[in-house]
């Protein structure tokens, strides 16, 4: 009798071993690579909501991809006055700034929407807009008078103050605009990979450039302007994330270099409220 | 009844006999599964993982092939595409697709040198062998099977062929969900400059130069960051502490067992030497790499255009590829050289970073075809067989009126008795004290 006690004894301890073992077996990562970093993604997911950070829902972790881009200075927009048939011009070539008023009056009536096909229209005119057709509108910067189109190029759209076009509206008319033009840009070096959206956001968080009680509105891989040498203007692909503070609703405009993760503090100067 | 209670002893039995059995197979199981180990041993560094995560990028932008090749009117070219980088849409494919398994196809010399003129196949080459193991996970036994190059067909997706130039083994790849038109539709368009031939050297087939070719002389902006901004990367920012040597050298110290040496505020150059001492317990090539990417993520240098390029028992090397050159830093260092002995790890690196490409400005620069380089190499001594690889560099020079910037002028280097130098180098070199331990070598 006390044999089979023992046998018992052994069997129930056995199976106890055998179950331990398999539990282990199964919880043993399969991945190597991937399930320490999804842990750590998930605590600063878990601190930026601590700090009050609301993030769009779906942001990716995916790379992406970029030149290094160069535009040639030059004074594109001065060539083109000629052509304007339709705008009286007023060039300052210090900045490159063209601005100009329509000789006679447009008018703009009617929904957003309808004012913008207006717009676009009339900036797609190469009397009314030397390279109009090269501009998008950019509704994020736009405010309730002023359309912003920023400077788009095959490789992707450009944002620099140096490569926009401003539309002001008033009184239901268009009222004036204000343009600066890059010029034509082409790639400096091979395509290259970048840093996924989600990256941006943890380099920003760690680099303390999200405060907290904000909400990232828009992320977007665009250009911005790195330097101007030899005569060029370097451009490269960056991230650009509007942050929103949640008190004054005030729209902040940050970039982040998709290359290199580091955030781009120069040129920050579009403080967007709407 | 007596039958019934026998009976149910003897089930009793068995079933512990089995229990027993089956807790022995699944404790072998785990304790002969290295993937676990590898698993706890990562989990313990968990300071590793945070540098890993903070500001680096995936795997495949560091090991990534560096060359490809195609063929047009049955002659073999190296491809390039300003617009589309080959190598990089080759690798974007690959994180896509699973590898279902891999078999061995063949291992003779004369069915690799037919794949390699087989103009049905695109090929991709790494600078140096790699493991499978370093991108997939199909078999969890150990794999050190090892490949340099890749072999695209031009009209099928589900396979993929891999070889070894060193041994001449052939893999076939199964693959699922792989797409590689487009990879295809931009080797169809790619420049067909470069006429190239594959020649066998010591280490396996390099691509020759058929005729004097003009190279592209490319310039950067170059920055560096400070010594303490080192320090802070690999010692930490506690218990630090600093010594300097009579000859004025610099080096911080972390417990005895870490430390850096910074180069000389006096001396123009920019060479870093950190020592770790640790026992060695690499086992697999696919230790040594996956460890050689912690240590490059930790220095943090700029990263953009930083590849693997060179391994060999005890060290891997990594350097900046600029337009699909590999580029030498000072006379022939590369940016990275990370050391395993048995007792510690050493890495050697450079702290300049091409940090800002300049648009090119039409300056070029002439090389002669591989072949009269060979000649002349042959001429001065060094033989065939004792020439392990031959490729186009980058020189870096520095520009005579801008600081910080320097122009990449493209050379040829060669790599010979184990050591990385420009082929004018060995041209000026006395090969009779290379010669003798060489010989000697059982490599």
């Amino acid at each position: 009798m006390d044999h089979k006690r023992i046998e018992w004894l052994f069997l129930i301890v056995f199976l106890l071993i055998d179950i331990y073992l398999g539990v282990e077996i199964l919880r043993s990562p399969v991945n190597l690579s991937n399930s320490n970093a999804n842990t750590a993604n998930t605590n600063i997911r878990t601190e930026m909501k601590a700090d009050g950070i609301d993030l769009p829902n779906n942001i990716s972790k995916t790379q992406s991809s970029g030149y290094y881009l160069a535009a040639k200075n030059n004074d594109y927009l001065n060539k083109k006055i000629s052509t304007l048939s339709q705008v009286n011009v007023n060039y300052s070539k210090g900045n490159n700034l063209l601005t100009a008023t329509p000789k006679n009056a447009i008018e703009v009536k009617g929904t957003r929407d309808e004012i913008l096909n207006k717009i676009i229209k009339f900036k797609n005119d190469p009397r009314n807009v030397p390279f109009g057709k090269e501009y998008k509108y950019e509704p994020t910067m736009s405010g309730d008078n002023n359309y912003i189109f920023v400077q788009s190029s095959e490789y992707g759209n450009i944002y620099d103050t140096n490569a926009q076009l401003i539309v002001n509206v008033k009184n239901n008319m268009i009222d004036n605009y204000a343009l600066t033009y890059l010029g034509p840009v082409s790639p400096v070096r091979e395509l290259q990979s970048t840093i996924s959206p989600w990256h941006a956001i943890k380099a920003m968080y760690t680099d303390r450039e999200l405060s907290n009680n904000s909400r990232v509105i828009k992320i977007k891989l665009s250009y911005s302007k790195l330097i101007e040498v030899r005569g060029s203007t370097i451009l490269l692909p960056s991230w650009l994330v509007w942050v929103e503070n949640k008190t004054t609703k005030n729209i902040t405009l940050k970039r982040v270099n998709a290359f290199t993760s580091q955030i781009i503090q120069t040129n920050t100067a579009y403080n967007v409220e709407k | 009844m007596k039958f019934k209670s026998k009976f149910s002893d003897l089930i009793l039995l068995i079933v512990t006999a089995i229990a027993i059995i089956v807790s022995i197979v699944l404790w072998i199981f785990i304790m002969t599964n290295d993937q676990r180990f590898s698993q706890i041993n990562q989990a313990n560094n968990s300071s590793r993982d945070q540098i890993k995560n903070r500001n680096t990028k995936s795997l495949y932008d560091l090991y990534i092939p560096t060359s490809s090749y195609g063929f047009k009117d049955g002659e073999l070219y190296r491809l390039y595409d300003s617009k589309n980088n080959l190598s990089f849409e080759f690798s974007k494919d690959m994180q896509k697709l699973k590898v279902t398994s891999i078999k061995l196809k063949s291992s003779s010399q004369s069915s690799y040198e037919a794949l390699l003129k087989n103009d049905n196949y695109i090929q991709l080459t790494y600078p140096d062998q790699i493991t499978f193991n370093l991108f997939t996970d199909v078999s969890v036994k150990k794999d050190n099977r090892q490949f340099n190059r890749i072999f695209i067909s031009l009209d099928n997706n589900n396979t993929m062929l891999v070889g070894n130039d060193k041994n001449y083994k052939l893999y076939q790849l199964n693959l699922k969900d792989a797409n590689f038109d487009r990879l295809r539709s931009y080797a169809k368009n790619a420049h067909y400059k470069s006429q190239v031939e594959f020649i066998r050297l010591k280490s396996g087939y390099t691509a020759f130069y058929k005729h004097n070719e003009k190279w592209n002389v490319y310039s950067y902006l170059t920055n560096r960051q400070t010594d303490s901004y080192f320090v802070a990367r690999l010692l930490g920012t506690s218990g630090v502490t600093s010594r300097t040597s009579k000859k004025g050298h610099t080096t911080y110290v972390l417990n005895y067992y870490t430390r850096l040496k910074v180069p000389k505020t006096a001396e123009n150059n920019n060479d870093y030497f950190y020592t770790h001492y640790e026992k060695n317990h690499y086992t697999t090539p696919t230790d040594r790499f996956l460890d050689s990417i912690y240590y490059v993520h930790r220095i943090g240098l700029m990263e953009q255009d930083l590849r693997f390029f060179d391994a060999d028992d005890s060290s891997i090397k990594y350097t900046n590829y600029v337009e699909g050159t590999p580029v030498f830093l000072n006379q022939h260092d590369v940016q990275i050289n990370t050391n395993f002995t048995s007792d510690a790890i050493t890495v050697d690196f450079n702290s300049t970073n091409l940090q800002i490409p300049i648009p090119f400005d039409g300056q070029t620069t002439t090389l002669e075809s591989t072949n009269d380089l060979m000649q002349k190499l042959k001429n001065h001594g060094m033989h065939e067989d004792e020439i392990d690889e031959i490729v186009v560099g980058s020189k870096v020079e520095k520009d005579g009126i801008h600081s910080n910037l320097v122009n990449l002028v493209p050379t040829y280097y060669v790599k010979a008795y184990g050591e990385w130098k420009s082929a004018k180098e060995w041209l000026q070199q006395d090969l009779s004290a290379y010669q003798v331990p060489v010989n000697q070598e059982s490599r």
